[in-house]
């Protein structure tokens, strides 16, 4: 959690000091460059050892220099250090945030030292937004997160980094596919249609939130998700993640804040150029088969006896291994820095065939110049990310996905007839080894994401900063399916698309930052301007009627599909820009280092609206009160205690491309699914004119308390929230007749989150040889809709005779995402269903969205091992199971398929319809021992080649406490309806899996 | 002196910076590639567009005839001549197909508001274009269009709202009573046929004709006294004049060359024939088999739809309506039959077909329950041959022959209208009848046009919708359909229908 004050981060408390030792190690560079020649002919002797802090943990980056003569090193990323000095010299150490010592060399050739903390210095910095606060003297609701608090072992993406560790911010994994979408909920859901995912700034770049791969939707599949186009960053490379969490610290980012704002900062170089390497090797396995009948149970039952014995979940899942290398290399000082990283990840998914890979290369570096009047720096993210995708759909219908089929296959039914061919012998039952093997999905995304910046010193105080950001990838995402597999529409026909995504945003931004301090009154202002634009085009190409079963034909030489009415088609391509123009300003007043204000304004205009609405006003204001200031307050006791309160007003603009022109376009084309007709390509209305759509906006206000006692060894804060969200953007149906179906309007609503939060760390034994912290935070959220005219429904229920169903409403008085079901109550004695209410669905008291999360870490550390012990926790949130409903009926075992143990005596009769109902919804509580980490550190003091070594062994997903009877209760199949998103559905979900990674890193000297 | 100059230097660095940091660099008005922006017009809040793009749009959106659901399961699911039964897991679909059968529909039923929005919004779509200074023949196709849209709001519905394209978004449209939109709609199309094209019979009559025109202008006479009673569901006073006007207009069919097919199912493929007037030009109607076939059978279906034995048992053995055996020789859907499919059903080559999911034999049954249904329950429907099938059949002269005999009885001339009727069953080899009354007239319409998607219309007009086989609320007010939920809460100036 802490991040020691650099030189860019400090604004005033320690300026002159670090002035001093700047020019100091100025002076140090200049004259050992110039002065080598000297050096070489003096009488040397050479000096080696450790610096170390009172933790015993090797500190980098310390200067050591003759205290009166010209010789001078760094010591590296472990605190090492060699040099050669005249043998009566005396060496000082000194590095920021440490008590500088002097110590004579002397005949010692072996100088090991221990630096004390510099308490003054000494300060955890938070990243807020165009600069940094130091955390005590935060007036909003932030938390950080540096390498040290992420978790481990196959990591894929970077919200996986801070799953569970952060009071208040939720983040579930939709399913267990390697690389698949993650929701990000900061203090609950407040948003419907623009998006309930924070915004990411990725080294002060805001990404779009845009997907950079394409979805998909196959024939006789289903629609497939977009992968997570946070992929690309190598969790590897980020050193640290700050989550802004109440509007009075987002609204800096105005429109875009209102979801909270996560800000990640990637590594940069520092201490002597050091080489660092990282292995692992994980294996993953299946956490939880489905409990399903074997090919004896399913006879005994009465089904249906095809002569063979076959466990299809034996078949098609896999213990998959995950492979790691990190390289990187870099170092620094207070006047440069450079890093260069490169990664590569190929981690396969316990499902046969999927899998994916990343190349990536990171560097950042940055010099000053002009006396340090003037700073330079650049980031760049460059990736590639390969996605070996199967067949698992959102939406499969009556003859389901690869894991539909996975559950409902005939465990009677053989793999292959007796000639080798697969078994197909109905498009309904289609079979799942020949689903996976006929069939491609291959995604190829490269992804850019990088600035360059310059920072001058205009006089005293004044800063002026200018960045130029860059986010650009392109993606192509190919399918095939062959014509060779049993699947209505597919069978004798294959079926191919294509689907490319280019993005290309931009962004220039300059700001000034002014600093001053006027007796005991300290101001820090910024006044900025950014531009950034958001382009984004599209290209989708299907064909059908192939004259050839080969994949990779099919997909690289499309020729191979016929032309004609039933052939290759370009189904539509797009491309769109947005702009997005801010200007922005903050003022911070500590007055006595006592009481600080802050307030910000952001003035967005975005052309995602019409006329009358571009420009939209979002401000914040807060206050802190230091009170372990106060003179009433005993020092002894209370080493922080403070109070927060703050409001702010932010917005939301995540609505698609001008929805507000009247403007037309040709629609898509589609071959129908027995692949005889082509239809669409009408030119049609995209949009009405619409010139008073406007921003949603979310006020927000929280009050904050943190403390800290026992000399610090436990700390904490308490937050209480409101959130507020007016002016919903809202896809509503419009006023018939009219241009098109829907319109985005604001709706007159009130959407409410209120909260609260708690975090603690105690440091339990802080003993040289053993240390034991704990980390807890568990919050509380309650989401309600006020104010909603009209329901509108959402959670699209789908499977075989469940067209059209669906599981949630939106309406007044219920939290978001309510389930809206028959209520059930058992089987009548021709067991058909018992609706007590009537074959009607209603609100039922119950929601997908978890009340409580929480978080629990336990670290330790004994000598060179360490041991990280972390669990998490959801709780007060329901899972409906479309899974269930498609798959475990009794009617659908009378069909020949297979079901869980419970169906054959559950009391279900043989034509019972089930519709969609409490039957299928759980409690989706769940805590589980997400993360098990043991490390060891390699002794290397006298090792010439290596500096460190670190051996770890992590367990992922280790342990799960829930009555869920689904595989995972961590999941959310996207059942969107017209538009409105769902949450909390489960439908043939990719597995999750328990992941072991053994690995290293090492350090070369 | 120097201190100050360099102060001076600072504060016209700053400036310079600040004025180059502030400058905003967009006027934030997009510039579209992929779409156009229609220029509003100069005092007009209204944008013209392209009328011949939107015109070729109009008739694409004609396309959606072709599924089984919204317009085609709100006039045949909820009739004597269809049944949507749910076969155990198969078709409960959140019960949108029962509540059509037992008339149990509510207001949120959600393919209501999918009917009711695509139909206003193609009525909108030939306002714009009546509005985008079109041809005269444009004109005319735009308003025969908007004709088409509007009468069926109408029939479903009741009610009519109204866009004029000088409406914005939140201005709400107004709304026609029924009467008043069966007037708009009348007018219309008569000021439409001057200027439309007079077509002889053809499968791939796709453009709005005169002939159209007049087949529509039938229908609506014949229901006149539906769409002007004060009560959606009666009592219906048949006019005479009306009636006249129905036999004027099926009278000019004939005279453009329209006439009976001996090969009753040639009107629903692309052999030439002499009784298609108006037909879809977008799409294959395959939802219409894919909807009543069976699993296991070629083309594999959803094994869905059925009919009633009470209605099979109407037809005559002879009668070429009830059916044509399946080739079963061999070709490609040569096990498909046409008409009534009953009984056991065989593959190309002959051989009976297994349902591979009960392992029997499959043979479909006359007996067939609403719920709990087996795989094998019910007598299935097939106008649209998978193997000959073309387009979507929206008009076609055998439809109009029992029209104008219908109104030759309604205007008391039954002596005439039974000729029409016995002329129309000498061609579909049945026998000829003895007498005529509106029973058995209601009857012989059933018999001539079932599951072509116009039942509900023809049992309203004869007064038993309400009592139909399956109905299970008889509330004769179900005579039209609620106005959806989600248009009452888009637009006050509409108000829900009497009895819902």
């Amino acid at each position: 959690m802490k991040k020691f004050c650099l030189k860019n981060n400090c604004r005033n408390d320690d300026y002159n000091l670090r002035l001093h030792r700047l020019f100091r190690s100025a002076i140090l560079f200049y004259m050992a460059l110039l002065n080598v020649s000297f050096v070489c002919f003096a009488q040397n002797v050479s000096v080696s050892g450790k610096v170390t802090d009172s933790k015993s943990v090797g500190i980098p980056g310390v200067t050591i220099a003759q205290k009166t003569g010209t010789v001078g090193t760094t010591s590296d990323a472990e605190g090492n250090y060699q040099l050669s000095v005249p043998g009566n010299a005396v060496l000082t150490f000194s590095a920021i945030g440490y008590v500088s010592q002097d110590v004579e060399v002397g005949n010692k050739s072996v100088i090991d030292i221990t630096l004390t903390e510099d308490i003054k210095a000494l300060e955890e910095v938070v990243v807020v937004g165009y600069g940094t606060v130091k955390k005590k003297d935060a007036t909003g609701a932030v938390s950080a997160l540096g390498s040290k608090d992420f978790n481990k072992g196959v990591v894929t993406s970077p919200e996986q980094l801070m799953q569970g560790r952060v009071a208040g911010v939720q983040i579930s994994q939709s399913n267990g596919e390697p690389g698949g979408g993650i929701t990000v909920r900061i203090r609950g859901t407040s948003s419907v249609m623009g998006g309930n995912n924070p915004l990411f700034v990725v080294d002060g770049v805001p990404l779009s939130g845009d997907n950079t791969s394409a979805g998909a939707d196959q024939q006789g599949i289903g629609r497939q998700p977009a992968k997570n186009p946070l992929n690309f960053l190598n969790p590897d490379d980020i050193a640290s993640m700050d989550i802004l969490k109440d509007a009075s610290a987002t609204a800096i980012y105005g429109s875009r804040g209102a979801n909270g704002v996560v800000l990640i900062t990637t590594k940069k170089g520092k201490g002597k150029g050091v080489l660092d390497y990282g292995y692992s090797l994980g294996v993953s396995s299946i956490t939880k088969k489905y409990d399903l009948l074997n090919a004896a149970e399913y006879v005994a039952a009465g089904g249906q006896d095809m002569g063979s014995n076959t466990d299809w979940q034996k078949e098609l899942f896999r213990t998959a291994l995950t492979h790691q290398h990190n390289l990187s290399y870099g170092g620094g000082d207070q006047n440069s820095n450079y890093r260069f990283s490169l990664g590569y990840m190929d981690q396969n998914g316990i499902i046969e065939k999927s899998n994916i890979k990343r190349y990536s290369i990171g560097f950042s570096g940055g010099k000053k110049f002009l006396n340090n009047k003037l700073s330079i720096g650049s980031n760049l993210n460059f990736s590639n990310n390969i996605d070996n995708g199967i067949p698992i759909s959102e939406t499969s219908g009556f003859e389901g996905d690869l894991m539909g089929n996975i559950l409902k296959a005939n465990p009677t039914r053989s793999i292959r007839n007796a000639d080798g061919t697969f078994t197909q012998f109905a498009n309904t039952e289609p079979n799942p080894i020949a689903m996976l093997e006929y069939s491609k999905d291959f995604t190829n995304s490269l992804r850019a994401v990088g600035n360059i910046n310059a920072e001058l010193e205009i006089v005293k105080g004044l800063k002026f900063k200018t960045v130029l950001g860059l986010d650009q990838s392109m993606s192509t995402r190919k399918q095939a399916t062959s014509r060779d597999l049993n699947v209505r529409g597919v069978f004798n026909l294959g079926r191919a698309y294509v689907r490319d995504i280019e993005t290309n945003n931009r962004l220039w931004e300059n700001y000034f930052t002014y600093d001053k301090e006027f007796g005991s009154v300290t101001l820090n202002a910024l006044a900025g301007y950014s531009y950034q634009s958001f382009e984004i085009a599209s290209k989708n190409v299907t064909a059908t009627n192939f004259q050839t079963s080969d994949l990779d034909l099919m997909i690289n030489n499309l020729a191979s599909a016929n032309t004609g009415a039933k052939g290759s088609i370009i189904q539509n391509s797009s491309s769109v820009k947005d702009e997005l123009q801010s200007y922005f300003g903050r003022v911070n007043v500590s007055i006595r280092d006592k009481y600080l204000f802050t307030g910000t304004l952001r003035v967005d205009g975005s052309s995602k609206f019409g006329g009358n609405n571009k420009y939209g006003y979002f401000p914040s204001g807060a206050f802190r009160w230091k009170v372990a200031e106060e003179n009433f307050i005993p020092k002894d006791v209370f080493t922080d205690l403070s109070l927060r309160l703050g409001y702010g007003l932010t917005g939301n603009q995540a609505i698609p491309h001008n929805v507000y022109d009247s403007r037309d376009r040709y629609s898509d084309w589609s071959i129908n699914d027995v692949g005889t007709t082509i239809t669409g390509g009408g030119y049609n209305p995209v949009s009405f004119n619409n010139p008073d759509l406007k921003w949603e906006s979310t006020s927000a206000v929280n009050i904050g308390l943190d403390f800290g006692i026992l000399k610090g060894r436990l700390s904490g804060s308490l937050d209480l929230y409101q959130k507020n969200t007016r002016d919903l953007l809202f896809q509503v149906f419009a006023a018939q007749p009219a241009p098109t179906d829907f319109l985005y309007t604001n709706l007159n609503t009130n959407i409410q989150n209120r909260g609260i939060e708690l975090s603690l760390n105690a440091a339990i034994i802080e003993k040289k040889s053993f240390t034991w912290e704990t980390m807890f935070n568990i919050a509380y959220n309650s989401n309600i809709v006020k104010d909603l005219q009209g329901a509108y429904n959402t959670g699209g229920i789908n499977g075989q005779g469940l067209t059209g169903a669906f599981a949630q409403s939106l309406a007044a008085g219920q939290p978001l995402f309510a389930y809206y079901l028959r209520k059930f109550e058992g089987f009548d004695e021709e067991g058909n269903s018992i609706y007590p209410n009537g074959d009607v669905q209603e609100f039922v008291g119950k929601g997908p969205l978890p009340k409580v999360t929480g978080g629990l870490t336990n670290n330790f550390r004994y000598g060179n091992f360490d041991m990280s012990l972390f669990f998490n926790g959801v709780f007060g949130n329901y899972i409906y199971s479309n899974t269930a409903n498609a798959f475990f009926t009794k009617g659908s075992f009378l069909n020949g398929r297979n079901v869980t143990k419970d169906v054959v005596t559950n009391g279900e009769g043989a034509l019972n319809t089930p519709e969609v109902s409490t039957r299928f919804l759980e409690k989706g509580d769940f805590v589980r021992l997400q993360n098990l980490s043991i490390g060891y550190r390699v002794p290397t003091s006298s090792n010439k080649l290596f500096s460190s070594i670190r051996l770890y062994i992590t367990g992922q997903n280790l342990l799960t406490f829930t009555k869920y009877s689904g595989q995972d209760p961590e999941v959310n199949t996207n059942k969107s309806l017209n538009g409105i998103p769902s949450f909390g559905i489960d439908y043939t979900s990719y597995p999750r899996a328990r992941t072991w990674t053994i690995g290293a890193n090492i350090s070369f000297n | 002196m120097k201190k100050t100059k360099t102060y001076h230097k600072h504060k016209l660095v700053a400036f310079a910076l600040f004025m180059f940091a502030m400058a905003g660099c967009t006027d934030l008005v997009n510039d579209e590639q992929d779409s156009v922006v229609r220029p509003p017009v100069e005092g007009s809040s209204f944008a013209p567009g392209n009328p011949t793009e939107m015109l070729a749009s109009a008739y694409k959106d004609l396309g959606a005839y072709n599924d089984q659901g919204n317009m085609w399961a709100m006039q045949e699911n909820t009739t004597a001549e269809c049944i949507p039964p749910t076969r155990s897991v198969d078709w409960g679909d959140n019960g949108v197909w029962r509540a059509y059968d037992t008339h149990n529909w509510t207001f949120t039923h959600p393919q209501l508001i999918a009917t009711w929005n695509q139909l206003n919004r193609r009525a909108y779509k030939c306002n714009e274009i009546i509005a985008s200074n079109p041809s005269a023949r444009q004109a005319a196709q735009a308003k025969f269009l908007r004709a088409f849209n509007m009468y069926q709001v109408m029939d479903f519905f009741g009610k009519v709202p109204f866009r004029e394209v000088t409406q914005g978004p939140k201005e709400l449209p107004r709304v026609m009573t029924r009467s008043e939109a069966f007037d708009f709609i009348v007018k219309d199309l008569e000021e439409a046929i001057p200027d439309l094209v007079s077509l002889p019979p053809a499968p791939q009559n796709g453009e709005a004709s005169k002939e159209a025109a007049y087949f529509l202008l039938a229908r609506l006479y014949l229901n006149k006294a539906v769409y002007k009673s004060t009560a959606p569901e009666g009592p219906y006073n048949f006019e005479k004049a009306d009636m006249d006007k129905v036999i004027g207009y099926v009278n000019s069919l004939k005279t453009s060359g329209y006439g009976l097919d001996p090969n009753y199912y040639n009107a629903f493929s692309a052999n030439p024939g002499p009784e298609v007037i108006w037909a879809s030009t977008e799409g294959v109607p395959s939802n219409l088999w894919n909807c009543t076939l069976h699993y296991n059978m070629n083309p594999s279906g959803w094994n869905g739809f059925a009919t009633l034995s009470e209605f099979y048992d109407k037809f005559e053995n002879s009668d070429i309506r009830k059916g044509i055996a399946p080739k079963k020789d061999g070709s490609t859907f040569s096990g498909v039959g046409y008409g009534f499919l009953i009984g056991q059903q065989y593959t190309e080559k002959g051989e009976p077909i297994t349902d591979t999911r009960t392992q029997k034999l499959l043979a479909f049954t006359r007996d067939v329950p609403l719920t709990g249904a087996a795989t094998d329950k019910g007598i299935r429907v097939i106008k649209y041959h998978p193997a000959t099938a073309h387009k979507f059949v929206f008009m076609r002269y055998g439809q109009a022959a029992v029209m104008k005999a219908e109104a030759l009885l309604r205007s008391g001339n039954a002596g005439e209208a039974l000729k029409e009727v016995n002329a129309l069953r000498a061609i579909r080899k049945a026998s000829p009848l003895a007498s005529l009354t509106n029973d058995i007239m209601f009857d012989e319409t059933s018999r001539e046009s079932y599951w072509e998607g116009i039942a509900r219309t023809n049992e309203v007009r004869f007064s038993k919708f309400a009592t139909g086989t399956g109905v299970v609320n008889k509330d004769p007010k179900r005579a039209v359909f609620p106005i959806p939920s989600a248009a009452l809460v888009s637009n006050t100036n509409l108000t829900q229908n009497d009895g819902y």
